[in-house]
């Protein structure tokens, strides 16, 4: 028992590889101390108590049922830029890859075409949207930014053009199965641990960090960096379809607007996560904690009744928080010798 | 006019200039020659102002002075005319003749008028038909060059220095800009003139200071030396000591270049290295030799040519994945940009050219990782605490050991090494030697890129000479001297 919890840990925790028995339990727990993601969960812990003492009503079951819901959505989208943003990349057109997948892919509901039809649909159009994106990316010699900026437009355009913005409602009940209770939060943690190990423990995971960190000495280290930029775009479609799913599920309906806006919280989660905005380094460990952090402020701020338009306001801050953070960290970071990751 | 009082400039791993003392007066062509990476370009820097922490004292006029920014130098009557044109393309010459220092009207209005009367009136001055108002992109070099002359003059400047001025010239425009240089000293203004072609050196320059390994060998008059003299000085250095004995001998043939051109690049390079053999290739900067590098490594594709590795041909390589698994691994002359990515750790940096070796199916092997991991670093004597340390806070030598052993780690039987030894201490060097040497033993063979001549001729066993994309000299190591490589890349026939 005792080795089988060593051995998960080994996988998520820095220096883990090193598999000679002799670190105990307590080693791994103190070693996380010092790993980077640590100080925005201490962040975390201090918004909770925070809530807890100022709210009334933050401990209530349904109140987490809520915050659950509403980090799962965005968690999943910001896992696929994570991804990106560590190749050095960024993807502006998840929220319209979204809006498209649901819409177009919807459009059977009416019809009366069954789930096992729809969900799979769905899917490939956002994988096959990304995978758009990943190709004229490494074929045009323009930045990822200006690429899928066109893409994000051009995506949302034929959304609209060919839904007439029109909503979908109302969906069949099993439609919203998967939006229910702590589900997506269950999916949000699936998505989170298989990348985390995808991350740190695969080929791919390992190429990502090299390009991100180094594209010309990666590719002359014979890595395909083509091939694996397309892959992490395609990737970063797919889980956007993906968490176009839960929120269909969530909302009860399918809206052509769906998802505008969730670039920038995605983009904001990572960096709050801690993941350098220039990529090759960062986890998606932290990215699930960002997306916690932010779902978590803005929650509190809700139910204190804040004014809702304090909340662009909030974000705005937190990102340019982390983002000092994030250089000043690699100011000090130059006497750093362990890599944190 | 200018005293350079022992000024000594370290970089990490480098003494880039150690108690360098010497004067130029006021009026002259002062020649700064010497071997690439003798400290020309660092002392330069220091002179415009970039370099603002060294060691040792500068006086203007007898004034000791301290250029806190380029700007500041400036201001103390310093133009510096960089290799590397400093200019603003998408703006217009005047503007760029005043960039910086706008002459303003009354509530800050740029008074472009005056500015471009004044530009106007300097190019006429210079004998140049360049219009104020062309954007600097779309001037030749000669003329950009002109421009950044007339930039100095529009700011009073006593002394201009220039960087390898003739560089990317043509013979023609060579000739105007020295009959330019002479106008110059006519009206009292000093220049400096930084180049490693002797020719250029000799026809304008009155005095010639000598720089090598940092330190300043000595200052002559033109008329009073020669060429000769110059390129001992140059090159003179003790030799013994500084390699590791070397066992020559020569097996089968592993590589042969066949006619490779590469447009605006290579032009028909052809040539073969055998096992167990380290051929060097000597040249000047932008002689051709990194570009020979990176089309056999598969970095770029050439035009025209094949290269053959033991039996199999190819025309090119398009992706280094290919050059690799022909067995051809290449150590880029830029280790921070191309050789390591500098975030990750020494384990990830070193296993990268392998991932796929040490994986089975998508997820890595990690017992098989730290196995090679710990191999190499034995082996080659890495000096890090811990295999997770980030490769950016490691030595130049060990950083560099790094890079080599992902090379290793890909069982290639070719080597490229460009410039292996670049900003590495002096004991680290000899240890990269030593594994060359090593490889060598191991019957694999070894292309040798390097800018330092005592290091090419201190253990190569054949030396080929670089020259405008083109081989131009073939040398057997008796055969070879500093000087007669000199003399061929220099200039001579």
């Amino acid at each position: 028992m005792r080795k089988q919890l060593r051995k998960v840990l080994c996988t998520f925790l820095p220096g883990g590889n090193e598999m000679n028995g002799k670190k105990t339990i307590s080693w791994y727990l103190f070693n996380g101390v010092k790993f980077r993601e640590f100080p925005i969960l201490l962040y975390i812990l201090i918004m909770v108590l925070f809530f807890s003492f100022t709210t009334p009503g933050f401990w209530a079951v349904r109140n987490f049922e809520n915050l659950s819901r509403q980090i799962a959505v965005v968690g999943i989208v910001s896992t696929g830029m994570t991804l990106v943003v560590l190749t050095g990349g960024i993807d502006l057109s998840v929220g319209s890859i979204l809006a498209f997948s649901i819409s177009i892919g919807g459009r059977g509901i009416p019809l009366g075409r069954p789930m096992w039809i729809i969900y799979p649909v769905i899917l490939l159009l956002g994988t096959l949207l990304g995978f758009i994106n990943g190709v004229l990316i490494t074929r045009i010699a323009v930045p990822a930014l200006i690429i899928t900026l066109g893409t994000m437009n051009i995506f949302r355009g034929i959304t609209m053009v060919i839904t007439r913005g029109i909503y979908i409602t109302p969906i069949p009940p099993e439609y919203t199965l998967i939006g229910r209770g702590y589900l997506p939060f269950f999916f949000l943690l699936i998505v989170i641990l298989l990348f985390m190990f995808v991350t740190l423990r695969t080929r791919l995971g390992r190429n990502i960090y090299a390009i991100g960190g180094g594209e010309q000495a990666s590719l002359y280290s014979g890595v395909p960096v083509v091939k694996y930029k397309v892959v992490v775009y395609t990737l970063s479609g797919f889980l956007s379809a993906f968490s176009g799913l839960i929120l269909v599920g969530r909302s009860g309906f399918i809206q052509p607007q769906a998802g505008v806006g969730y670039e920038m919280n995605a983009i904001a989660a990572v960096v709050i996560g801690g993941t350098s905005i220039f990529g090759g380094s960062g986890s998606v460990l932290g990215t699930f904690f960002g997306a916690t952090l932010m779902g978590l402020i803005l929650t509190g701020l809700t139910m204190q009744a804040v004014d809702p338009y304090w909340q662009g306001l909030v974000t705005g801050i937190l990102v340019v928080l982390a983002i000092s953070l994030d250089s000043l960290r690699q100011i000090r970071g130059r006497g750093q010798l362990i890599s944190k990751r | 006019m200018i005293t350079f009082d022992h000024i000594s400039k370290n970089f990490p791993g480098v003494r880039a200039l150690d108690n360098v003392s010497f004067s130029v007066e006021r009026g002259e062509v002062h020649g700064l020659v010497g071997e690439n990476g003798a400290g020309k370009s660092t002392l330069i820097k220091i002179l415009s102002g970039i370099i603002t922490d060294y060691e040792g004292r500068i006086f203007i006029d007898g004034q000791a002075v301290s250029f806190r920014s380029p700007h500041h130098a400036q201001s103390l009557g310093i133009a510096t005319i960089f290799q590397e044109l400093t200019m603003i393309s998408e703006l217009p010459v005047f503007e760029n003749v005043f960039l910086g220092r706008e002459p303003v009207l009354w509530g800050g209005i740029v008074d472009r008028n005056s500015m471009r009367e004044k530009s106007q009136k300097v190019l006429r001055y210079l004998d140049s038909n360049v219009d104020p108002d062309t954007l600097v992109g779309r001037l030749s070099i000669a003329n950009q060059q002109i421009v950044e002359i007339c930039k100095a003059l529009v700011l009073n400047a006593k002394v201009i220095v220039m960087d390898e001025p003739t560089s990317s010239l043509t013979e023609h425009e060579i000739e105007r800009l020295f009959s330019l240089i002479q106008r110059l000293k006519d009206a009292e203004i000093t220049v400096i003139y930084v180049s490693h072609k002797l020719e250029e050196i000799f026809r304008i320059c009155d005095t010639i200071t000598v720089l090598r390994d940092g330190k300043c060998i000595g200052s002559v008059k033109r008329e009073t030396s020669h060429p000769g003299e110059i390129i001992r000085m140059m090159v003179g250095r003790s030799m013994n000591e500084r390699f590791p004995p070397r066992e020559r001998k020569q097996g089968e043939k592993l590589l042969e270049v066949r006619g490779l051109s590469r447009k605006g690049e290579l032009e028909d390079v052809s040539f073969s290295l055998y096992r167990g053999e380290i051929v060097g290739f000597a040249g000047l900067i932008g002689a051709g030799r990194t570009e020979l590098a990176r089309a056999l490594c598969g970095a770029t594709c050439p035009h025209t040519g094949e290269i053959q590795v033991g039996q199999k041909i190819f025309c090119g390589f398009s992706h280094p994945r290919e050059a690799l698994q022909a067995g051809i691994s290449y150590l880029p002359e830029d280790r921070k940009g191309e050789g390591l990515v500098s975030c990750l750790t020494v384990r990830e940096n070193l296993v990268l050219a392998i991932l796929r070796e040490i994986s089975s199916h998508l997820w890595l092997n990690n017992r098989a990782e730290s196995k090679i991991v710990d191999r190499f670093v034995k082996n080659l004597q890495i000096k890090i605490y811990h295999p997770d340390q980030v490769v950016e806070t490691l030595s130049g030598g060990n950083q560099q050991k790094v890079v080599i052993s992902k090379l290793l780690a890909t069982q290639s039987e070719i080597f490229i090494f460009d410039e292996p030894t670049r900003g590495v201490d002096v004991g680290a060097k000899y240890e990269i030697y030593k594994i060359m040497n090593d490889l060598t033993q191991e019957g694999k063979g070894l292309i040798f890129i390097s800018s330092e001549l005592p290091e090419i001729l201190g253990i190569s066993d054949r030396i080929y000479c670089m020259k405008g994309g083109r081989l131009v000299k073939e040398f057997y190591c008796e055969e070879a001297t500093p000087e007669s490589i000199m003399y061929v890349l220099t200039g001579g026939k």
